[in-house]
């Protein structure tokens, strides 16, 4: 089960009236948004969103009927268990070769703070001031000990840049800690304080 | 050899700042409280002045600053007396006698230890001027982030030795702790803002860092960077600073540290800037 799929099901089970809904629908056949709405004595509104969403995860199937003068639905169990099971390492970044070998240093003018730990050899949190004039706001990255020894080695703006697996190198940072360094790159590339530059234009 | 600058010229007026204020204080406490007060004011700051100078000596271990210590407090003690001997007082010749002998001996001291050796002066922009040497590009490319420039091998008692060096001559005031020696370069006039830091250089010193483990970093402020007349490649100067530094210290463990000297004077900057 992805992530995603799991958070919607668990959104719908943290509601207050899900066990009630849940047991009407385990104990009869089939019921409408209206029927479940008076019976738990819930606004129609609520019980077929509940419903509908639902039935979107494949948890109940819904079947048009057209007893009354307007077509309404009637919702029907499908599944007896709900088993959440997220597997993590499908979330895990994985340090492919390429994004390893991805050349990197600070961009120019990057606008960042960079705090330097006690002992001045590693990087222990980067600010960053986003939007312009009243929109302007500061964020503050702190970094794990690895995250700001790697920090601490990135080449500077207009040096040569250097491979992600060059600079962990360098910073001695272990391989098995490429998922976080990766997950910080990607953060500071997208504030715009790293640059990543293809091999044929690493002579800027 | 010719050393080309690539400093700003020294316009700034933090050396004189000292003294403008010590003649501002003496001219407004004698329309004030009076002639007499006010050399009793004179002298009063002289010597403080004059204490300041024992507490670089005591800090830096720089023997040379005892000779204006000696005369500040020669200045202080002259006026503290010059009610009782001087014009004001009733002419008494011991005292023009003391006075001539003093200045002269003082003066030929302070021309010694100032203008002829440089023993007092703060080398920080002889500094500077080295590390912009080797450094031909330009394109800026600052950064606050201090820069690792590399690993050298040393013991804690090379090392402290070369900081005790180091400070004695002016050369960078010297942060000791458990885990490393910090070296910042002090321009002429820039002293009293840093010399007051005891236990860490200012957050926007610049500074070369020794860690006990054989790691050099260097940070250079954005102000020192602004002070050169172009942008030079930062990365490369920031190596280049990190470099001088442990070229020095390897004289030093060669037992040349004199050549550090010799390299500094070579630089040819006057006494004042």
């Amino acid at each position: 089960m992805d992530f995603k799929t799991a958070a919607q099901i668990s959104f719908y089970l943290a509601k207050d009236y899900a066990e009630d809904i849940f047991k009407l629908l385990v104990n009869y056949q089939a019921v409408s948004a209206s029927e479940v709405a008076t019976r738990l004595n819930l606004h129609i509104k609520t019980a077929q969103d509940f419903l509908e969403g639902l039935a979107e995860l494949g948890i109940l199937s819904k079947k048009e009927v057209f007893e009354k003068k307007r077509p309404y639905f009637h919702y029907i169990l499908e599944q007896e268990r709900i088993v959440i099971d997220i597997d993590l390492k499908q979330i895990k970044r994985q340090p492919t070769n390429d994004l390893l070998s991805q050349k990197i240093r600070e961009r120019e003018h990057a606008g960042a703070r960079f705090s330097v730990s006690r002992s001045d050899d590693y990087i222990t949190s980067v600010t960053i001031w986003t939007g312009d004039t009243r929109n302007r706001q500061e964020r503050k990255i702190k970094l794990t000990t690895p995250q700001g020894m790697f920090l601490y080695h990135l080449p500077f703006p207009k040096a040569e840049p250097l491979s992600i697996a060059q600079i962990m190198a360098k910073a001695d940072v272990d391989e098995k800690l490429a998922p976080e360094i990766l997950d910080m790159v990607q953060l500071l590339e997208k504030y715009k304080v790293i640059e990543s530059l293809p091999d044929n234009k690493n002579k800027s | 050899m010719v050393h080309e600058r690539r400093l700003k010229p020294d316009r700034s007026l933090g050396g004189l700042v000292v003294f403008l204020i010590i003649a501002g204080t003496f001219g407004l406490s004698a329309l004030l409280f009076g002639i007499i007060t006010s050399f009793y004011i004179l002298g009063g700051l002289f010597c403080v002045y004059g204490l300041y100078q024992l507490v670089v000596f005591l800090r830096m271990g720089n023997l040379a600053h005892l000779v204006p210590m000696a005369f500040l407090f020669y200045l202080g003690i002259m006026f503290f007396l010059a009610p009782y001997f001087g014009e004001i007082a009733e002419s008494d010749l011991n005292y023009r006698i003391a006075w001539f002998t003093g200045i002269l001996v003082f003066d030929t001291l302070l021309i010694y230890v100032a203008l002829i050796t440089k023993k007092v002066k703060w080398r920080g922009r002889e500094i500077f001027e080295l590390a912009a040497e080797p450094v031909e590009e330009t394109g800026d490319g600052y950064t606050p982030r201090p820069r690792p420039v590399g690993r050298v091998e040393f013991t804690q008692r090379e090392i402290l030795e070369f900081a005790r060096f180091i400070a004695s001559h002016l050369v960078a005031i010297a942060y000791v702790n458990h885990k490393k020696v910090t070296f910042t370069p002090v321009k002429m006039g820039d002293e009293f803002k840093q010399f007051l830091r005891l236990y860490r250089p200012n957050e926007e010193a610049t500074w070369i860092n020794f860690d006990f483990e054989g790691d050099v970093s260097v940070h250079i402020s954005h102000k020192d960077y602004l002070d050169y007349r172009e942008p030079l490649a930062f990365d490369k100067l920031c190596q280049s600073m990190g470099q001088l530094f442990v070229n020095f210290f390897e004289l030093h463990q060669r037992g040349e540290g004199i050549r550090i000297i010799d390299r500094l004077d070579a630089v040819g900057l006057s006494f004042f800037s």
